[in-house]
């Protein structure tokens, strides 16, 4: 970690620290899609924030909801998405909260983790297009999330040479660049 | 501007102007300064400082919006740009908005058209490779298009004049068909681009497999240095700006070496409407300018002209420009000019899996792939189509992107996904497209772009050859692949048009006859000598492989040429 924060300092120094002038307006989410957008309350944010981190829990690495995945298919589904695909993409997030209200008779953030897995089994089974959509946006969210990332694979933003043929370990992990 | 005083005009004159910053341009740039020329080098659009205006190259993941995709403003603004990968989110800016880059286009063409000083040079593939006389021969022996007016043994030296300045990495073959260039050290292939190789070479007596030639400096030599460039890094994100300088490009290369003569003058926001024509020399005596922040035209002046425009851009000016003598466009006594349009098609080949190799893995992020040059019409191997292709790809392990049992979700899938997934291969064809003349631009002239300039259209397609090129380009990489021990070989054909290789080439091309080409072999136009076409636009044919290396190689030769004819007092 220690490395790899010298490695970005150097190179922020190389390029005379003007880097990520744009960081500010991808952390408070800037609105660059000026049409009808879905709106997205906070219990739906709260929904798909859970939702995400069924899909990708934490372990001994952060799950998708710490990572702040949801963040990322909000945003995504907001600025690069027409209204028409939004409203089905936010459909498909209530068929869960249905689904999950017609077993427990609660709302999906309201149940156990053991149910809510019970809950995505039967939307894979029956749901199986949003379902794959949805886990799509979670794994691209989650692993380019910072911790996501940071806590999972093993980023190298500055390798400094490739090796095309090296000695691999299970568990030593998937290197990535960027995106 | 008839009323030019002549201080104005003297302020506004020069040895040579360039018009064109990307990898033509920015080379004529350094050729005609490095030999004491006053150069002005005009690019339409905005200044692209090296390094501190690359602003996605140094970012991490989570500092991007969207991973990559375009927003929906993005995809409206620019409709037919974001057709393709090319413009997204970290590149958007680069481009010109379709908004402000109309065209038409009768059929489908994918004009790829930088916004910034240096061209697609920030953006290119940095693949490179030399033509050969299989090249230089080839319309002359099968009758379509022109013959070249040169041959290899004229350009070779060009080559390796300039790749010893840009710095290219590479393994030489000793092929006759693909001439090695000045390489550096190659970089590595992969674990199972290693095993594929031994097989197919083994399979397949005269096919070979390389690494990519690319214009990265797995070294850096002093000419390179001198410059400013450092060592690759092997990030990959090449296409963004490199804050190393690693990959050659104008800013990176040609621009630093012109600047330091001291001879140089950059006018970005310029955009040439049309070249000047002088009827009593029969010379060109300049451009005309509008400024495209202002709006403001003016006239600048010259000895000589290079028109780097690109293939599409620089037709589009010469056709823009209109006299008494050439009603049709300048230099266009042949009636060529915009015809002959050609691309590469490629996108057609095959991939497979590996079974195996879960102990090996890579090390960094190599910005480059394998190439397997041409091997059909080569030597015995005789096809039904005319000409061939070489192969682009690699084979990597499945990154944290890949799909692993579809409808897993939870820990398990967590765990798997984490991991490096199995190894596997594609290989995809670049194909050489006929010079036909049916395939064109030309000016709509009832259709005027936001500075008053009609805008291009386009008409272009592949046809029979290159459909009959494309089955062979995926049944062969299927067939080498099996054999080379993949699995689950898929072939695929993807989507090619016109333009979508961003290899568009011909528009104003080299021969010896004035009466069927635009530019001679020293690409000067036949009809105005002192104007001089070296991007794309010459190329007389496309052989199969990336086109830029030529491009470098012919300005350096032709800036050469002009300035010992300057010298002579022939210009």
């Amino acid at each position: 970690m220690m490395k790899r924060r010298e490695l970005i300092q150097r190179a922020s120094f190389l390029v005379g620290g003007t880097l990520s002038t744009q960081v500010t307006s991808a952390l408070l989410g800037e609105v660059t899609n000026t049409g009808a957008s879905v709106t997205v309350t906070k219990a739906m944010s709260q929904l798909l924030a859970e939702v995400a981190d069924v899909i990708i829990p934490q372990t001994d690495t952060v799950g998708a909801k710490e990572a702040g995945a949801h963040e990322f298919i909000i945003r995504l589904m907001r600025d690069c998405h027409t209204l028409e695909p939004q409203k089905k993409f936010y459909a498909g997030l209530e068929r869960i909260d249905q689904r999950s209200k017609a077993a427990y008779q609660k709302a999906f953030v309201a149940i156990s983790r053991p149910e809510q897995i019970e809950i995505i089994k039967t939307t894979a089974e029956q749901d199986r297009g949003y379902f794959k959509q949805f886990k799509n946006f979670t794994q691209i969210g989650y692993f380019t999330s910072e911790l996501g990332c940071t806590q999972n694979l093993r980023y190298m933003p500055i390798p400094g040479r490739f090796e095309g043929d090296v000695p691999y370990e299970k568990g030593q992990g998937i290197i990535m660049n960027s995106r | 501007m008839a009323n030019l005083n002549t201080t104005a005009q003297k302020d506004h004159t020069y040895d040579a102007i360039v018009i064109g910053s990307g990898v033509s341009g920015g080379y004529a740039a350094k050729e005609l300064t490095e030999k004491g020329l006053k150069v002005l080098m005009l690019e339409r659009g905005r200044m692209l400082n090296h390094i501190t205006d690359y602003e996605a190259a140094m970012k991490d993941p989570w500092e991007f919006n969207y991973n990559g995709k375009l927003t929906v403003e993005q995809r409206e603004r620019s409709p037919k740009l974001a057709r393709d990968y090319p413009y997204n989110e970290m590149t958007a800016d680069y481009w010109f908005r379709d908004q402000d880059s109309m065209y038409v286009e009768k059929k489908r063409f994918d004009w790829y058209r930088p916004d910034i000083v240096g061209g697609k040079s920030i953006m290119w593939g940095r693949q490179c490779y030399r033509f050969s006389d299989l090249d230089f021969e080839a319309n002359a022996k099968d009758g379509y298009g022109v013959d070249w007016p040169i041959r290899y043994k004229d350009i070779a030296p060009w080559y390796s004049y300039v790749e010893k300045f840009a710095g290219i990495s590479g393994e030489a073959l000793g092929l006759p068909h693909l001439p090695d260039s000045e390489f550096l050290p190659p970089m590595e292939m992969t674990f199972v681009e290693k095993e594929v190789r031994k097989r197919i070479e083994k399979n397949y007596p005269g096919r070979h497999m390389t690494i990519g030639r690319v214009a990265n400096l797995s070294a850096a030599k002093e000419e390179q240095m001198g410059v400013g460039r450092g060592k690759c890094q092997h990030r990959n994100r090449c296409q963004w700006g490199c804050p190393f300088g690693a990959y050659f490009s104008t800013q990176s290369a040609t621009l630093p070496a012109a600047s330091a003569t001291g001879n140089l003058t950059l006018r970005p926001d310029s955009i040439v409407r049309e070249l000047l024509f002088d009827k009593d020399k029969q010379r060109a005596s300049g451009v005309s300018v509008i400024d495209s922040q202002t709006n403001e035209e003016r006239e600048y002046f010259a000895k000589i002209v290079f028109v780097c425009a690109s293939t599409v851009g620089t037709a589009a000016i010469l056709l823009n420009s209109i006299s008494d003598r050439f009603p049709n466009g300048f230099g266009n006594d042949s009636g060529e000019l915009g015809h002959n349009l050609m691309d590469h098609h490629f996108r057609a080949g095959a991939r497979g899996t590996w079974e195996g190799g879960e102990d090996r893995y890579i090390y960094g992020h190599r910005p480059n792939g394998i190439y397997i040059p041409r091997f059909a019409n080569v030597g015995e191997d005789k096809r039904d189509f005319l000409r061939g292709f070489g192969y682009q790809g690699g084979g990597l392990r499945g990154n944290w992107r890949q799909s692993v049992a579809e409808l897993s979700f939870g820990e398990e899938f967590k765990n798997a996904v984490t991991e490096p997934g199995p190894w596997s291969m594609g290989i995809g064809g670049f194909g050489e497209t006929l010079p036909y003349h049916e395939n064109r631009m030309w000016l709509d002239r009832d259709n005027l772009d936001k500075w008053g300039i009609p805008v291009v259209a386009f008409d272009a397609e592949f046809r029979e050859n290159e459909k009959k090129m494309r089955e062979a380009m995926k049944n062969d990489a299927a067939e080498m692949l099996e054999s080379a021990g993949l699995k689950n070989v898929r072939t695929f054909d993807g989507d090619s048009f016109p333009g979508t290789a961003i290899h568009e080439m011909g528009t104003a091309r080299m021969g010896r006859d004035p009466e069927t080409s635009v530019c001679n072999g020293q690409n000067q136009v036949h009809a105005a000598k002192n104007v001089f076409l070296t991007d794309g636009a010459c190329m007389t044919s496309v052989s199969c492989v990336n086109p830029s290396l030529t491009f470098m190689a012919l300005t350096a030769r032709a800036a050469d040429f002009a300035v010992t004819e300057m010298k002579k007092g022939d210009l």
